[in-house]
């Protein structure tokens, strides 16, 4: 059992790392158009990668202080929220992470075969 | 929704105040929406069940805050915690021991005295304060020393291969032996300055042992030429300890530091009395006067012997 635990754990740490980059490439391609966290979270969902929301506003906030998001207050329905979207270095990254990432998926994808 | 404040407020007391009002209104909007949601979704009203599940998944407060920390905040941070450890587990017993022997040494001149607990009351307070006084001085140059290569690995240079230094490298500094340098000069100083008391001899007899504080009232005289002393030296061996290696200027300064030491054991020595047993101790002082003296021919000596500096010694 102990086994088996720490097996599932290193599973787990390698399978966050993996996904660690590829979450940056996620939101900096969503947010060409502006959302706010729950919306993008949902957003996210809905195409099929799920992120917890502990992980995914706090990374709205790094990206934000690295210049790569920009962001705003509004009130909708009542209810403050904050809306983010890509910056102009923001997209220019999401463009050639996209491109690292066709590149990198075709080998890893041959490698697999 | 009571528990959304409470959560945000907790998670808010792990922020840095200049994030803390910005964070926590982001993250009471996200959680009260999310908790709105899922309820629509269900079919159920928002209850307390709701919420509590909302938060439960969102994370605990320490580790949601710590992901929005902008960097570690460490006093003493995992490459130096393990020095850290070991400068506390030598200084201990090396404290304890010290205490020890004056309390032994204490009991043996006093062989016909009936058994008391005092001495080992006094011997125990004088650990105890001993230990926090080292122990304050020792987290205030590993946190020091902590900022200083910090904002080393933030200058963020280019790394050059023919920087890399020999195998054999006699400018290679041990930074565990510089942080103790760092440590004793800190000691000292906070010694001299605040507790000149604690600067004292034991004088044994045959009736009575009396302790008395070595430091006359006029030695304060001294101090702003010792404060300014130490002050260089903790500087010089803080930019060493940052550059990781002596290089030829800091060779230099170290050199000017160990003339100005001697320059300043002089001066008290030729000045008028400010010790107890002034004699004596100036005697003492003469010797550490001779030692520098051969200390600072052999570093001039070195400098102007050794060849151009190495690219690996580039300053």
């Amino acid at each position: 059992m102990v086994m088996g635990g720490t097996q599932l754990s290193l599973r787990d740490n390698l399978s966050l790392e993996l996904r660690r980059g590829a979450l940056v490439l996620a939101v900096l391609t969503e947010l060409r158009h502006e959302e706010y966290g729950y919306s993008l979270k949902k957003l996210l969902a809905d195409k099929g990668l799920e992120i917890d929301e502990g992980t995914l506003y706090p990374l709205l906030r790094r990206l934000e202080a690295q210049g790569l998001l920009k962001s705003d207050w509004r009130v909708e329905d009542g209810r403050p929220r904050r809306y983010y979207r890509a910056s102009a270095p923001g997209e220019k990254l999401a463009k050639e992470l996209a491109a690292e990432w066709q590149k990198l998926a075709g080998v890893i994808g041959a490698l697999i075969e | 929704m009571e528990l959304v404040d409470r959560y945000v407020h907790e998670v808010g007391q792990y922020l840095p105040a200049r994030l803390r009002a910005d964070v926590e209104a982001e993250l009471r909007s996200l959680l009260t929406e999310s908790v709105e949601e899922r309820a629509r979704a269900a079919g159920l009203p928002a209850d307390a069940q709701l919420t509590a599940d909302v938060v439960r998944e969102f994370g605990v407060p320490r580790d949601v805050a710590s992901r929005y920390a902008p960097e570690p905040q460490y006093l003493i941070g995992p490459r130096l915690y393990p020095a850290y450890r070991v400068a506390v587990k030598i200084m201990i017993p090396v404290l304890a021991a010290v205490v020890l022997v004056l309390m032994v040494i204490g009991q043996f001149r006093h062989p016909g005295e009936p058994p008391s607990m005092a001495p080992f009351i006094r011997a125990t307070g004088s650990f105890f304060s001993g230990v926090l006084f080292n122990l304050g001085v020792m987290t205030f140059v590993f946190a020091l020393v902590e900022r200083a290569m910090q904002t080393r690995e933030a200058a963020g240079t280019v790394w050059d291969p023919a920087t890399l230094p020999p195998v054999n490298d006699p400018d290679r500094i041990s930074y565990f032996g510089r942080i103790f340098v760092l440590y004793l000069i800190a000691a000292l100083a906070l010694l001299f300055n605040f507790f000149p008391e604690w600067v004292a001899v034991v004088v044994f007899n045959n009736a009575d042992s009396r302790v008395y504080p070595l430091l006359e009232p006029a030695f304060s005289r001294y101090l702003p030429l010792l404060n300014a002393w130490w002050a260089l030296a903790f500087a010089l061996n803080l930019v060493v300890l940052r550059q990781g290696r002596w290089r030829r200027t800091s060779r230099w300064a170290d050199f000017g530091l160990e003339v100005s030491n001697g320059v300043i054991l002089l001066v008290i020595i030729a000045g008028p009395p400010v010790f107890h047993y002034d004699m004596w101790v100036k005697l003492v002082l003469q010797v550490f006067l001779v030692v520098s003296v051969i200390k600072a021919c052999a570093m001039l000596y070195r400098l102007l012997v050794r060849k151009a500096a190495e690219p690996w010694a580039r300053s």
